[in-house]
């Protein structure tokens, strides 16, 4: 019993930032249609220009519960910036075209945003717990919790809700509906679909970036992030169901969950829990939890 | 015939071309040195100290007449790249001529992979961190040396030295890199904890992936399982991020942490009073001995101007390195009447050598091995200085706490016994 407290509170703490890392890339998939190798790379570039906004304000003294705001506003920069031009110069090129030449181009550009981060943010590794220390922490069950752990928990779910109003419920969300269902008959009732390309790319862009920023309190920041996070939001993309939101909710739990069962259990199964959670999930069913078999436009 | 035997005689030729590095050599115009290190990445965090020291120290060196007039020029190799371009690299520079040692490396991984290299291609190569006792086991080196001492010693250092500081601990958990260093180190006390105080019980043991960011679940077992002792021989920036996620969750209140390359980050994250640290050697600026060396305390002032903070200790084992290089260099020219040796007379003067380094002496054995002093030590506050300092220091004898040519270490190790640990100095004791 004393075990379980603790367990679920790694387990959700985990699958809230899993979750960031992956959700932006099964919404891309799920309106452009794109698996975009890169997606990993958005993520660390949040939390690079995070840790440096949050390092900046700190070094200048300034309010710091200003890093907070720094945090959201890194994740609205780097997908105003990066989402547009990526996929309008980049992305767009890939529509239509075979899933290999999809993977090959976007792994490219991972290649290249790789080294834009060296050259950038240099290699040394960064790290900033202004909002971390600013929230304390909490005893629960005999362990101590930073409260930033919780909140995280709470801005994850907060995500998935905003989601999933914002697919339903609002204007956007309905012509993203549309595109999704059907490309050529959305733009034949005059649906600007490159407009809707930009903005669901950028929105992965912005969710991914936000993950890496909201890591950065409680995590450190170095090159080799973006590849790292790249490989587990796949395995979660993959076991939700390429194109489920909701399944990719499930599927950080489920990820998060192997890992730390592993940690508490078997640690030297550590590294390999999440890809063998994966590989049983796929073998029971091959389209992900969510996903399903679409028929094939001839 | 007359082809044939004029192509054996080129053939010859070649062959004693190939030999030529036995002879000895005349003084080339520049020493090339190959320094491996991180340069980049989490490991950079202690790979950029030992850069700092090699450049600085070179710099010394060179500005006092070089190493029998012959000014040395590094190039340096990032470890980061991984084992492979490692390798590649390794292959590379041994094919320049000017280059006649390489300082390599600091990743077990790549020391393990290197040596056997350094054998075929018969180049002298100076571990500078190969501090897995994996290396030289099997005694037969001819190229490949290790002057700052070995995961034996280092590590039986720790666990005498906390058993001695809090001789009621019943429960340890352990949490180390996922690869040579941090299981070897593991086996290591935990062999020596089995052998001073069987009743120890090893209540968890975790091996995160190198270059984890984030160690919030690590830290909630840790916590869970309530050890006495936390033992830990995390570094670079997996250290410091460890530390800083530790620290709010009480861990450091909660249990007795141990943190074996834990000077490293003294003057970067604000550890606590208390924390049992140690140099992996005998490698503390701030030791008697260093300062009471004149040349370590210009040393240590001149990397504190051009780097704006103190060396650490990888910083310090760098630095030895270069003297012990050095060290051989001169040993072998004043053997030879002052010639330029060759690499065979240069790996025959480390062997058995004594060194005086900046902190304390080096010793090297038949087997190329070498035994340093080991300080260990915990933190505490210091009036001096804005960060803590290393206080109630033991140093034990680099020879203590080794086991001899040829003998199996974990045996060796089990052989210790409680009265042996009492017959060693205590904490407090290196003043």
């Amino acid at each position: 019993m004393n075990a379980i407290i603790p367990l679920a509170l790694d387990t959700l703490s985990s699958a809230a930032l899993i979750f960031f890392a992956a959700v932006g890339l099964t919404l891309v998939f799920n309106v452009l249609r794109v698996l975009n190798v890169a997606h990993g790379s958005f993520y660390s570039i949040g939390a690079y220009v995070g840790a440096s906004l949050c390092l900046f304000i700190v070094s200048r003294q300034l309010n710091p519960y200003l890093s907070f705001v720094a945090l959201l506003f890194s994740a609205v920069l780097v997908a105003v910036i990066l989402g547009p031009l990526i996929e309008s110069t980049l992305i767009r090129w890939t529509y239509g075209k075979s899933e290999a030449v999809q993977i090959l181009i976007t792994f490219g550009l991972f290649l290249i945003l790789e080294d834009v981060q060296r050259i950038v943010f240099g290699v040394q590794s960064l790290y900033e717990d202004a909002p971390m220390r600013l929230m304390g922490s909490t005893a629960i069950g005999g362990i101590v919790y930073l409260n930033y752990q919780i909140a995280l928990i709470a801005m994850a779910v907060l995500v998935v809700i905003g989601l999933r109003l914002l697919i339903k419920h609002t204007r956007y969300g309905r012509l993203i509906t549309a595109v999704v269902f059907d490309r050529e008959m959305a733009q034949s009732i005059g649906i600007d679909t490159n407009r809707i390309f930009i903005l669901a790319f950028s929105l992965g862009v912005f969710l991914a970036a936000l993950g890496g920023a909201l890591a950065v309190p409680t995590s450190g920041v170095a090159p080799g992030l973006g590849a790292d996070t790249m490989v587990l939001a796949f395995a979660v993309a993959a076991i939700g169901g390429l194109g489920q939101i909701e399944g990719a909710a499930l599927a950080a739990l489920i990820v998060a969950l192997a890992r730390v069962l592993a940690i508490y259990f078997a640690p030297s199964l550590d590294a390999v829990a999440p890809y063998a959670a994966m590989l049983i999930v796929l073998l029971a069913r091959p389209y992900g939890l969510f996903g399903s078999i679409t028929a094939r436009r001839i | 015939m007359k082809l044939r035997t004029a192509l054996s005689a080129l053939a010859l030729i070649g062959c004693l071309g190939e030999a030529m590095p036995a002879v000895a050599q005349t003084k080339p115009d520049s020493l090339g040195l190959g320094i491996f290190t991180f340069t980049s990445g989490p490991a950079a965090a202690y790979g950029m100290p030992g850069k700092n020291a090699a450049d600085l120290m070179i710099e010394q060196i060179n500005a006092a007449g070089g190493i029998g007039g012959v000014k040395i020029v590094p190039t340096y190799v990032d470890e980061a790249q991984g084992a492979q371009g490692v390798i590649a690299e390794y292959r590379r520079l041994s094919g320049e001529a000017n280059n006649q040692v390489m300082i390599a490396a600091l990743s077990s991984a790549n020391c393990l992979a290197l040596a056997p290299l350094a054998e075929q291609l018969q180049m002298p190569t100076v571990g500078w961190n190969c501090d897995t006792h994996q290396l030289l086991l099997d005694g037969k080196s001819k190229y490949v040396f290790r002057p700052n001492g070995n995961t034996v010693p280092e590590f039986v250092a720790y666990a005498v030295y906390l058993l001695a500081r809090k001789p009621d601990v019943k429960t340890v958990a352990i949490i180390n890199p996922d690869y040579a260093f941090g299981h070897d180190a593991a086996t290591i006390f935990k062999a020596a904890l089995k052998a001073l105080r069987p009743d120890i019980q090893v209540v968890a043991e975790l091996f995160p992936k190198m270059g984890s960011p984030n160690y919030q679940t690590e830290i909630s077992r840790l916590t869970t399982a309530r050890p006495d002792v936390v033992f830990s021989n995390l570094w670079g920036a997996d250290l410091e991020n460890f530390v800083r996620q530790a620290q709010p969750r009480g861990l450091f209140s909660s249990s007795q942490v141990v943190l074996a390359l834990g000077e490293t980050v003294l003057q970067r994250v604000p550890l606590p009073e208390g924390v049992i640290v140690g140099v992996l050697g005998d490698g503390w600026w701030m030791s008697p001995d260093a300062m009471a060396n004149a040349q370590t305390k210009t040393f240590v002032g001149a990397y504190k101007a051009k780097y704006g903070e103190y060396p650490v200790f990888p910083s310090i084992k760098m630095a030895n390195t270069l003297l012990y290089v050095k060290a051989a260099y001169e040993a072998a020219m004043k053997k030879n009447g002052g010639k330029w040796p060759s690499r065979a007379e240069l790996v025959d003067a480390m062997r058995g050598s004594k060194v005086p380094t900046l902190t304390g002496t080096t010793v090297t054995r038949a087997d190329n091995d070498g035994m340093v002093d080991q300080i260990v030590g915990v933190t505490v506050k210091s009036p001096n200085q804005s960060f803590p300092v290393i206080g109630e220091m033991v140093r034990y004898k680099g020879d203590a706490l080794m086991p001899k040519e040829g003998q199996d270490p974990i045996g060796w190790i089990s052989t210790l016994t409680p009265a042996f640990a009492a017959s060693l100095p205590k904490p407090g004791s290196y003043k």
